[in-house]
């Protein structure tokens, strides 16, 4: 059974529904990343099962319980905010010791407790100080051991690491995941950053208008997206129709291209990745081949990004530097057949 | 070389401002001073040990003092639910500072007039006391110590309420929620991240009532009665029943001290309870 369960949730205002019959499971131990643009839900969801609202409809259970209506000092939830919001007026001792203190944990044991924290998340030595004497990055760790010394039965996250530069982000992440799978806790994650969530998590949940349009590990999600949307969100930039006619998987051009990984049905809605459309000189014949005609070249570094006119549309290429086209000049695309992906229509 | 030019051309705009308060307020204040303290081109502290000695002086000093404090403590009360509401909860921010300040768009000679008529003999308040049968007869509400911090708590409640206001607006919500979240209710919460955080604008405040207090005329010159004199009613009793300048000047000088010593303490004990506000 899983652990957390949101059962048929509504909320948001008569005016704004941001959840509307909203789902989602959550097994015991997983560390689960809500993805998806600003505005698609994923803070509500999130807000609903820390406790700091109410939805309008549905049920909340964790562990067998329905804590719909448990009020949010009593479900031991431990809560990362994006502002971190320490307590100013605290030293880092008393900002990671509040959580014990409101469950009257004798002194000793506090205090043990919370220096077990410290150690745990780097700041021995700066129990002393007060927020306002950290940066940013020491600040975030106070915020996690605070929210982790009341051993929570769940942590939830919401875009921690959002106020922290590239480098240190992507420290953060890695020490987050370590902790995460020493103290083996589950964790529940927001995040609009798609490499740190798949960097992180076991299964992510993207989410698009309230509702989640899938629900996978992250190598599943990247290598078969359900929906368009979700394709666009891991990379895939190509997009064109396919219909089965007589066996053959044909373009609308009539060109029939083989597929590797086949779906059931007969109307689909193809990608490939930009990385993954080699180029070729000339208008050359073959299987799976396309030709067309350079419209734009865009000099990227390690690579070249053409727009490339064909039959089917525009595609958006990137390759190597070892052969350059000039605007203009006519290419013939290849779509290798273990490339592309099929989302049906 | 631009730069220090500069920021003489800074000094410059606080000029005005500083040549109106020394020749109309430290000046005036420095002679004052001086008057209470020479008699003719002697010094003497005879004024204040005449007014320290003086049962009645002690007993109108006493007075001032405890109205003031008792009013502040009254304003702090009613004035923090009030700023925590309007700063967590109202979803009508506006409306609800307009009403909370109204009462200073009319005068305190208006203000305490009012009162006179709700807190009089045949005043809604005894005829309410009475009807309810709480009381046989009305009850003297007018004219003493009651009704004077009833004026003084009206008067000056909108200027706590706006100190609190500005501090709390700028707590965060998630402070609030962190704290639930590890395990406070909200009253805990409130106790032990709200109000900490919220005392420098309590200190503002109380500095703002309590000097408004001290110094208000018309509210006890109203609302009290002979027995019951301020030190600012004394101040004018002094300056122009018994025109006696150098003993009104000592008394005004005593008001100006009390005020600012008492206005210090307020300041320690703030940084007692939140050491990191500034």
């Amino acid at each position: 059974m899983a652990l957390l369960e949101l059962e048929h949730i509504t909320a948001g205002y008569e005016k704004n529904i941001i959840l509307r019959d909203f789902n989602l499971k959550v097994e015991r131990g997983q560390f689960v990343s809500l993805l998806g643009s600003s505005g698609c839900g994923k803070t509500t969801t999130l807000r609903l099962i820390a406790g700091f609202s109410q939805p309008n409809e549905g049920r909340i259970v964790f562990d067998g319980k329905d804590i719909t209506h448990v009020p949010l000092h009593r479900r031991n939830f431990g809560f990362v905010f994006q502002s971190y919001a320490l307590f100013p007026h605290m030293t880092v001792f008393d900002n990671v010791a509040f959580g014990l203190k409101m469950r009257k944990v004798p002194k000793e044991e506090m205090k043990r407790r919370v220096m077990e924290m410290l150690a745990l998340v780097d700041l021995t030595g700066f129990e002393g100080r007060y927020p306002r004497e950290m940066s940013g990055g020491q600040r975030q760790r106070v915020a996690l051991a605070r929210a982790m010394v009341i051993r929570p039965d769940l942590m939830l996250f919401d875009e921690p690491l959002s106020n922290l530069d590239a480098k240190l982000r992507v420290k953060m992440r890695v020490e987050i995941r370590r902790i995460q799978q020493e103290l083996g806790f589950t964790a529940i994650y927001v995040t609009h950053d798609q490499e740190e969530c798949f960097a992180i998590s076991d299964q992510v949940a993207i989410m698009n208008g309230g509702v989640i349009e899938q629900m996978d590990s992250p190598a599943h999600i990247f290598n078969s997206p359900n929906t368009e949307f979700i394709a666009r969100f891991v990379g895939f930039e190509n997009f064109f129709n396919l219909t089965r006619r007589g066996g053959a998987l044909q373009t609308e051009s009539g060109l029939a291209l083989k597929v590797t990984r086949e779906v059931s049905g007969d109307r689909f809605r193809a990608c490939i990745r930009p990385e993954d459309v080699v180029l070729y000189p000339g208008d050359t014949q073959g299987e799976n081949r396309i030709e067309g005609e350079v419209l734009v070249t865009t000099f990227l570094g390690r690579n070249i990004q053409y727009n490339v006119r064909t039959a089917i549309g525009e595609f958006v290429i990137r390759a190597g530097q070892e052969q350059a086209y000039s605007v203009g000049s006519r290419v013939s695309l290849e779509l290798s057949a273990n490339k592309i992906i099929l989302i049906r229509s | 070389m631009m730069n220090g030019l500069r920021k003489r051309m800074w000094l410059l705009l606080i000029l005005p401002g500083a040549f109106f308060v020394t020749v109309f307020m430290l000046i005036p204040l420095f002679s004052i001073l001086l008057s209470t303290l020479f008699s003719e081109s002697t010094f003497t502290l005879g004024n204040y040990g005449r007014l320290v000695q003086s049962t009645y002086f002690q007993q109108v000093f006493g007075r001032s003092v405890r109205l003031s404090l008792l009013s502040t403590l009254l304003c702090a009360l009613l004035g923090f639910p009030c700023a925590y509401y309007i700063s967590r909860y109202s979803k009508r921010k506006g409306m609800m500072m307009a009403l909370a300040v109204f009462p200073m768009f009319t005068s305190p000679v208006i203000r305490s007039f009012s009162w006179m008529v709700i807190l009089g003999r045949k005043g809604i308040v005894n005829q309410f006391l009475v009807g309810l049968g709480l009381f046989s007869r009305p009850q003297s509400l007018l004219y003493n110590e009651f009704s004077m911090t009833v004026g003084f708590v009206q008067l000056f409640l909108p200027q706590m309420i706006l100190s609190l206001l500005g501090v709390m607006d700028s707590i965060p919500e998630d402070l609030t929620e962190a704290a639930g979240s590890l395990g406070a209710t909200r009253f805990v919460a409130f106790l032990r991240i709200v109000f900490p955080l919220s005392v420098s604008g309590l200190v503002t405040g109380a500095v703002l009532v309590f000097t408004g207090c001290m110094t208000a005329y018309t509210t006890p010159q109203l609302l009290g009665a002979t027995d019951t004199q301020v030190l600012s009613t004394m101040v004018y009793q002094y300056a122009m029943s018994l025109r006696d300048w150098v003993q009104a000047s000592a008394v005004a000088m005593v008001m100006i001290v009390v005020t600012m010593l008492i206005s210090g303490i307020f300041n320690r004990l703030s940084r007692k309870i939140n050491p990191m506000a500034a």
